[in-house]
This record gives C-alpha cells, sequence and structure tokens, in this order.
C-alpha cells in the first residue's frame, strides 16, 4: 500500500516510442488549480483554527452527544459531546505535523542510505540494499504494531517517528538507482580528485542532482504517513482519543456506527480525503514538470 | 543446465530464508523483551499480586522469561526447533493452537480478494493498453488513483454505515452467523464487504503496473506481424501482448502478497473480522508477545516463501529466463555472430 514506485513512467525506450499526443502520465496535467487552492484553504484553516472555532474544543457538551449539524453545532457533536466543527481544524494541525514530521524523517533517512548505498562498494550496496528489501517485505502495519507494541502511549513526535522509520524503504532503492546512474559523472570524479568528502559531495552534488526526480515520492509520503497516522489512531494503537487528530475523531465511528451518526465518520473523513487527494495531485503535478524539463524534446 | 541453475536458486534462497526468518524473530524477541507491560500480568491476571517472590520465579521460569535476553531467545529458538512456540498470554493456550483457529479466516478473506484483484486488474489494463490515451484510459486512471488515496479503513466504515446500518443488506462483523460455522454462503456473504474493501485498496496499483507493462508489449514488432496475420485488435492484445507480460504479472504477485496481508489487518480491525491481523493488533494491545511473534514469523514465511514460489514459476513459463540462466547478458557470439 506504501509502494508508490508503479506510479512511475515507463521504462525510457517505451516513452520515447510513444506518440507525442500519448506522452501525458494519467492524472498529471499542468498545474492544479483546485487542488492547490483546497490545499492552502485546509492549511490556512488548521493555522487560524483559534479563530474559526465557534466552540471550544477541549469542551465536553454533555447535554448535546451526538448531535446532528445544525446551526449552533456546524458539524455536530461527537459521542463524547464535542463540536466536530472546532476541533476539525484542532485536528487537522496535528495530522498535518505527523504528516510533515514523517515525512521528513522518512526523507532523511531514505536519502543517506540511498545515497551511501548508491556511492559505496558493490559488497555495501548489496548488504544494505538486501536490508532495505527484508524489511520492506514484512507488512509496514505489522512492523509499526511492533514498535508501538514498546510505546505505551505513543507522543506525535513519537508515532512520527515510528510512521518514519517504517516508509524510508522505497525512497532509498530509488534514490540509490538515480545515484547509480550519476556516480560516475564527471564532476563527481572532479570534485573527488579535489578531495572533497562525501559529506560535501552529497551536500552540493548529489542530493541537488537526485533530488528533482524524487519529489513526487518525497510529498506523496506525507500523504501516507497521515493515512497511516489515521488508521493507527482508529485501531486504536495510535495517538490517544485526548490528542484531536482527524485519525483520533475516527477512533470513534465504531461507536458512530451503533448510533448512525453518518456525521462522525463521514466529516473527518471527507476532510482526510480532500487533503491526501489535493497532495497526491500536486506532487502528480510537480513530478510531470521534473519530467518535462529533463527531456532534450 | 536449467535444472542446475534452478536447483542452485532454490538452495539459495533456501538459505536467504533461514537467515531472514533468524534475523526476524531475534528482532522480535529483542524488542519484545524491552516493552512495557508484564507479560504475567496478562497471564495470570490479578493473581500475580499475591505471588510470593519463589512462586513469581517459578512462574517467570515456567513462560521461559528468565535470564538474559539471548538465553531466553536461545530457550525459544530451541523449542520453535520442536515446533513449541510458547503460550499466548493472553487465551493461555499454546501460541499455536490459537493462530490454528484463526487462519483460515484470513486466508479465506486474503484468498478471495488476492484473486478478484488480479483478475480485474488484468481485465481493467487490457481495456486500458487497448484504449490507450483515449477518455476511457484516462477516466479509468483518475478513478483509480482517487480510490487508491483513499484511506482503506474509511471505506471500510462508509461502506458499513450504508450497507449495514442503513439498508441492512449485509451483515457488518464476524466471520460467519452464529451457529452457521459451516455454512459457505453465509461465510461468503460476511466476506463480501471486507473485499470490496481490499479491492477498491488494491486493485488501481496493480492496473497502473500491467497497464504500463502492456502498453511497453504494444510497441514491439511482433504486434504489426500478427495484425498483418488478420488477428483482431482483441486477439493480438490477449494472445499475444497478454501471453508476454505473464511473467511479469507472476512477479507483481508476489510482490503484492505483503501489501495485500498487510490490507487484510486493516479490514479485519474495521469489520471485527475473526482473523490474524485482529489478533496481531489485539496481541500487540495486550502485549502477547509469544503470539505477536509467531504471526510475525509466519507472515514473513509466507511472504518469503512466495516470492520463491513466483520465481520457480517464471523460470517454468518464461522461456526466456532458461536461456541464459535469468540473465540478459550476451555472449560474444551472440553479439557479432551472424
Amino acid at each position: 500500500m506504501d509502494d508508490t514506485s508503479a506510479f512511475r513512467p515507463v521504462g525510457k525506450r517505451a516513452v520515447e516510442a510513444v506518440p507525442v499526443k500519448h506522452r501525458r502520465q494519467p492524472g498529471a496535467h499542468g498545474i492544479p488549480v483546485i487542488s492547490c487552492l483546497l490545499l492552502a484553504i485546509i492549511v490556512l484553516g488548521c493555522v487560524f483554527a483559534p479563530v474559526l472555532a465557534n466552540h471550544d474544543p477541549t469542551m465536553f457538551y454533555l447535554d448535546h452527544l451526538n448531535k446532528a449539524p445544525d446551526s449552533a453545532f456546524y458539524f455536530g457533536t461527537d459521542s463524547l459531546g464535542r463540536d466536530i466543527y472546532s476541533i476539525i481544524w484542532y485536528g487537522g494541525r496535528i495530522s498535518l505535523t505527523v504528516g510533515v514530521l514523517s515525512m521528513a524523517i522518512a526523507t532523511a533517512i531514505g536519502l543517506l542510505y540511498g545515497c551511501i548505498s548508491g556511492m559505496g562498494t558493490d559488497t555495501m550496496d548489496n548488504v544494505m540494499m538486501r536490508t532495505a528489501e527484508l524489511i520492506s517485505s514484512i507488512p509496514s502495519i505489522l512492523l509499526m504494531l511492533l514498535l508501538l507494541a514498546i510505546l505505551d502511549s505513543p507522543s506525535v513526535v513519537t508515532l512520527s517517528i515510528v510512521i518514519g522509520v517504517t516508509q524510508w524503504m522505497n525512497l532509498a532503492r530509488m534514490t540509490r538507482t538515480e545515484i547509480r546512474q550519476i556516480r560516475s559523472s564527471d564532476y563527481i570524479l572532479a570534485a573527488r580528485a579535489m578531495g572533497a568528502t562525501f559529506p560535501h559531495i552529497l551536500r552540493h552534488h548529489l542530493l541537488p542532482n537526485v533530488l528533482s526526480p524524487l519529489l513526487f515520492m518525497i510529498i506523496s509520503l506525507i500523504g501516507t504517513a497521515m493515512t497511516t497516522e489515521a488508521t493507527l489512531s482508529f485501531l486504536g494503537i495510535g495517538l490517544p482519543v485526548e490528542i484531536v487528530s482527524w485519525g483520533t475523531m475516527l477512533s470513534l465511528s465504531s461507536r458512530a456506527l451503533l448510533t448512525n451518526s453518518w456525521w462522525i465518520i463521514c466529516i473527518p473523513g471527507f476532510f482526510l480525503v480532500a487533503t491526501l487527494t489535493a497532495i497526491t495531485r500536486v506532487g502528480h503535478a510537480l513530478r510531470h514538470h521534473a519530467v518535462r524539463s529533463a527531456s532534450n524534446l | 543446465m536449467t535444472k542446475g541453475v534452478l536447483g542452485r536458486q532454490i538452495v539459495k534462497n533456501l538459505l536467504v530464508f533461514l537467515v531472514a526468518m533468524f534475523i526476524l524473530s531475534f528482532a522480535v524477541f529483542f524488542i519484545a523483551s524491552y516493552a512495557p507491560g508484564d507479560p504475567l500480568q496478562s497471564f495470570y491476571g490479578e493473581r500475580v499480586e499475591q505471588m510470593s517472590a519463589e512462586e513469581h520465579e517459578a512462574a517467570r521460569h515456567r513462560l521461559g522469561l528468565d535470564g538474559p535476553v539471548y538465553v531466553q531467545y536461545g530457550h525459544w529458538l530451541a523449542n520453535a526447533a520442536t515446533g513449541d512456540f510458547g503460550l499466548s498470554f493472553k487465551y493461555k493456550e499454546p501460541a499455536i493452537d490459537v493462530i490454528q483457529a484463526f487462519i483460515g479466516n484470513t486466508l479465506l478473506l486474503g484468498g478471495v480478494s488476492y484473486l478478484l484483484v488480479f483478475l480485474l486488474a488484468t481485465v481493467l489494463a487490457l481495456c486500458c493498453a487497448m484504449y490507450e490515451g483515449t477518455k476511457i484510459d484516462r477516466a479509468i486512471a483518475h478513478v483509480g488513483t482517487i480510490l487508491y488515496y483513499l484511506p482503506g479503513f474509511w471505506i471500510g466504515l462508509v461502506l458499513l454505515l450504508i450497507f449495514n446500518v442503513n439498508l441492512g443488506w449485509l451483515p457488518g462483523s464476524g466471520a460467519y452467523s452464529p451457529g452457521h460455522a459451516g455454512d459457505i454462503l453465509d461465510r461468503l456473504e460476511h466476506i463480501i464487504l471486507p473485499v470490496i474493501v481490499m479491492i477498491i485498496g488494491h486493485l488501481w496499483y496493480y492496473t497502473y503496473m500491467i497497464r504500463n507493462k502492456l502498453v511497453e508489449e504494444a510497441r514491439q514488432d511482433y504486434v504489426l506481424l500478427a495484425k498483418t496475420k488478420g488477428l483482431t485488435r482483441m486477439q493480438v492484445a490477449v494472445r499475444h501482448c497478454l501471453k508476454n507480460t505473464a511473467p511479469t504479472i507472476v512477479s507483481i504477485m508476489a510482490i503484492s502478497v505483503n501489501h495485500i496481508l498487510g490490507g487484510t489487518y486493516v479490514v479485519e480491525a474495521v469489520f471485527s473480522y475473526p482473523g490474524l491481523g485482529k489478533l496481531a493488533i489485539d496481541s500487540a494491545k495486550y502485549h502477547d508477545y509469544n503470539l505477536l511473534m509467531l504471526i510475525v514469523l509466519l507472515t514473513g514465511a509466507f511472504i518469503i516463501f512466495s516470492g520463491l514460489l513466483a520465481q520457480t514459476i517464471n523460470a517454468w513459463i518464461d522461456p526466456r529466463l532458461k536461456v541464459k540462466g535469468g540473465g540478459t547478458s550476451w555472449t560474444i557470439r551472440q553479439l557479432f555472430g551472424r
């Protein structure tokens, strides 16, 4: 589920053979205005949550349990009596934070791992790639289950770390492939001949060159991480209910099913899905842009 | 030659398999030993507090929890070699017996989803490749991408809300109605919604992979030849392109095993379906490490085994792999000979 490598364009040879009018990638067309707008609204809404909220997000309105949306509670209340409209903006803060933080951790590990593996000797490369393959052959949910089992009640940071350390393998593999392609380039040889150290080459030559083809993957990692957070919190092994996020809001949904309260399930879910779709569209557009600018045609 | 290569490949894979299982089990054991939560507590419950120090020691010894981690691991490994994977702390039964009660349900759910996902993915991919670049292709791509990024558990919830709570058409939890354990129709009725969620979550990813491969295949020269022979587009696509893509599909199917298995975990939790995934999540919640470890090992074994199987199947269906033992490098004679 977390593997996005399938969304790369098909082999180079095949792309060249495709007539020009067929060369658009499915799902990538110019700048996705609607997605950017949607994303901006959601992010700004979360930033200015105190302004938008019309109820106290920490308050339990006990005489308004499971109320359907009305003029006082725009999105209704959940089974704890919290105002969904108010907490959705606060919850978005946590969800987006986990998404970005996990992405940063996974990207840092993946890029570094991929660069070392790509530049290293064949034996090192083999061992490192086999290790990464071994880790990614275990379903990531199982890995996270194991890691979360040893954390009693995870916080935003620890959950992000758990998600980050289970999502870097694909990025590492792709980074390594990219690095292998440029590692014997003249400019790297020249830098080495001038006595540049690995960290210097990494920062000034390797990363700037591999980053643009990997951008799509890095961006979609935010979406993956947000989905993962929501899933784990829903399963009751992610964030505790007291920390409001879109995932923990959805963790009340098994109770909502009993009372047939659709708004508890649909509204946080809709926000999550809208954000995910927008992020993915932006990522696709960026990748499309990267592919186009790399072509000499 | 081919037999030797295949044999060596299998031996090599078995070695990798053993090493991987060893590392995996040690890692799980190590992590579990540092985990909070007292396994004794989950096993004996309230009684732990009334135990004397000696009883406590004896209980620890009985569950294999005394001594440093590597000694514990040694015990566990020696027992595991004889098929004894320890007691489940929560169910107070051998872990392997607990799993036996649940594994069938997961295999049914996973197996049906697996087959349907690949059947539909192949059909859809064929559809995309036949109408490549047209509105049909792009529409499938759009819908597929959106569905792919929907969180699986949320689709499950929405489906439950519609078809179980409001319409009352389909059951929403369990693997069978009480008293209908042997009724295959009843079981199938219970997996309809879970399977739909699995298909929605996984279909597009594999469709896209197969589509790309088919599109690549459609650019080969033999397609022109086949068309000149008078075959219709459909005949060429199915008889030639799809046939040539088969090894790729088999490889993708092998890689997909862990994704599908991971998917069943979430789906089982949403639909309260008594399977391995629900068991794993519960055992993580209740610190039932013996059980969790066995589930991890079984999953790992299953995944590595399916990889091995795919390699063997590919060697058997794809004659191109037999020519040079799977390599693509050409000999000097092939390069320069006439």
